[in-house]
């Protein structure tokens, strides 16, 4: 059967495993795995978001696909290239943006830094000067192009790297976790920036760990776990994949651990998550029907103070829960 | 080379150390009756060892310094192969180790009022090309050890003053036993340096058809090593995942 789509990464059977040294005197090697097999195939022009826990596979797959990292078997292609054998091919069409803080010459300014890289990826300097002073304008630095990066923010280092990963105008984009440690404006304005790359037309694999994030962008995300995908679809077929009808959230004073456990072992619940709201807790019950579980619900907290009770549609993160909590 | 300019380290190198070396070798070989030949040890032999420092140890840990900041995998992942982009890092740092050169020669001659009055030009201008290309060559062939090899920054550390032995930096390898001098033979720096200093002097041997042979033919054997070097590093890289700071 011919595809509807060349894809611009198509990866069949990925496999990773990575070896490290248990002990000092007496050496073990240890292997623990990576990618156990993935099948991805991304559309040009599709921003797509893999989501997992840490040690999932999510950077290992990046890595592979930016030419960093062997895979072990399987292939992978970026716009119909294999990234082990035509890595030059490969590093000239992509870009790629790390998280964090790291990666960039913190004693040079934001614009040198911009300047050298331009030269690693062999572009001519009639055309890279246009570019960096558009990227510098377009991400915000106009103005702290030659400070230092050493006194820039966290959230102008990260739109200084995004800029670096645009210089060489990649077809496709990799972007693991961008976001991380962003405060919510910088995070704001960046995922704005990221989906409009997306609608320029570039193809853009993103990594998180916000659902939110994911569920707001990705035209299309894949859940990952242990190395193996576990859910592929829209944000709204993850969503309706899912057993969950409903999300009940309760805000009480406080709730001891006896109640807890009462309401886990609600057979209509599938999972209860507690998380600290200013001088409250906020019990969130994910469970299949809302209306059919309040009086046992009502049962169960008899005594405690409700601050308030809400009933809402699953969203992408109580899809994801369920998920990671379900795969092996 | 901005990245030379605002490192402390490299400061160091090319002006403290030289000078402080400079002094000292001024110091021990300028006594009344002390001929020329000896002094040039002195005279050219800080400014020697402040070239060297920048370009095998700055050169080599510039390799260090991109892990440590997490660029090591921004660099290797661009187009450019790794090792031009070292051989970029090390002829900066070359070009930046020549200002050694700056303190020892102006200690030498304004503090002490030393003078090599018989230096063949010609000969010292090719020795010390050939000198240059020798340690480009070394630096390279290190640096790659640093992108995966842990070990490699105390060794590097440890044979920084091996070298200034067995290489005569700052006094004739003669003076060495002999099992030393046959460890020296095999660096590619030594016969250069023994080059720079014969044409310092019109006092003979004058080998320097040996002596540039030699630098230039270890120095092809260190750049084919490099080369696999690089090859080797690269694939063990891709496959460890050992490029990111652990």
């Amino acid at each position: 059967m011919s595809r509807p789509f060349a894809p611009a990464i198509e990866v069949t059977g990925l496999r990773k495993t990575y070896s490290n040294v248990r002990g000092t005197f007496r050496r073990t090697k240890v292997q623990h795995i990576g990618l156990s097999g993935i099948d991805l195939a991304i559309k040009p022009g599709e921003l797509f978001g893999l989501l997992g826990p840490n040690g999932a596979g999510k950077t290992t797959t990046v890595k592979i696909l930016t030419t960093l990292l062997l895979p072990d078997s399987g292939k992978a292609h970026v716009l119909g290239l294999d990234v082990v054998s035509q890595t030059s091919a490969v590093r000239r069409r992509i870009g790629f943006v790390f998280g964090g803080e790291r990666g960039l010459y913190w004693r040079l300014s934001g614009i040198n830094n911009l300047r050298y890289f331009a030269d690693l990826y062999r572009i001519p300097p009639s055309v890279s000067r246009p570019r960096i002073a558009q990227l510098i304008e377009r991400l915000g630095l106009a103005g702290r192009e030659h400070d230092k990066v050493e006194v820039y923010s966290r959230g102008m280092k990260q739109r200084l790297h995004l800029a670096r990963g645009l210089l060489n105008d990649p077809e496709v984009l990799f972007l693991d976790e961008p976001t991380i440690g962003l405060d919510p404006v910088g995070a704001r304005e960046l995922r704005l920036l990221v989906r409009e790359l997306a609608d320029a037309g570039k193809t853009i694999f993103l990594t998180t760990h916000y659902m939110f994030e994911a569920d707001a962008i990705c035209d299309r995300i894949a859940v990952i776990k242990n190395g193996g995908i576990v859910a592929e679809g829209t944000p709204t077929s993850i969503k309706r994949s899912v057993e969950n009808k409903g999300v009940i959230e309760v805000e009480v004073e406080a709730i001891g651990p006896e109640r807890l456990a009462q309401l886990r072992r609600l057979p209509e619940v599938t999972s209860v998550s507690v998380t600290e709201r200013e001088l409250a807790q906020v019990i969130t019950l994910r469970c299949g029907s809302p209306s059919e579980l309040m009086p046992q619900l009502g049962a169960i907290l008899e005594g405690i103070q409700l601050q308030k009770v809400s009933s809402r549609e699953p969203t992408l993160e109580d899809a994801y829960i369920q998920l990671i909590a379900e795969s092996p | 080379m901005r990245l030379r300019v605002v490192s402390p380290f490299a400061v160091l190198a090319w002006l403290f150390f030289p000078a402080i070396f400079t002094v000292v070798g001024l110091y021990v070989l300028s006594g009344p009756g002390t001929a020329t030949p000896q002094l040039a040890y002195a005279i050219l032999g800080g400014g020697l060892l402040g070239y060297w420092d920048i370009a095998y140890l700055d050169g080599g840990m510039s390799i260090q310094n991109e892990r440590w900041s997490g660029t090591l995998e921004q660099i290797f992942a661009v187009p450019t192969p790794l090792w031009v982009i070292i051989l970029g890092k090390v002829c900066g740092s070359l070009l930046w180790g020549l200002l050694s050169f700056l303190p020892t020669i102006a200690i030498a001659y304004l503090g002490f009022h030393a003078l090599l009055p018989h230096v063949d030009a010609a000969r010292f201008t090719i020795s010390f090309a050939i000198l240059s290309l020798s340690f480009l060559a070394v630096a390279v062939m290190l640096t790659p050890l640093f992108t995966l090899w842990r070990w490699a920054l105390p060794m590097l550390n440890g044979f920084e003053m091996g070298f200034y032995i067995l290489c005569g930096f700052m006094f004739p390898v003669t003076l060495l036993p002999t099992w030393a001098q046959g460890a020296g033979a095999l660096l590619a720096p030594t016969w250069a340096i023994r080059a720079i200093y014969a044409s310092t002097t019109n006092q003979g041997p004058h080998d320097f058809g040996i002596w540039w042979g030699a630098t230039v033919g270890l120095t092809v054997i260190y750049v084919i090593g490099a080369l696999f070097l690089y090859r080797l590093i690269e694939r063990r890289a891709r496959i460890s995942g050992g490029l990111a700071l652990a």
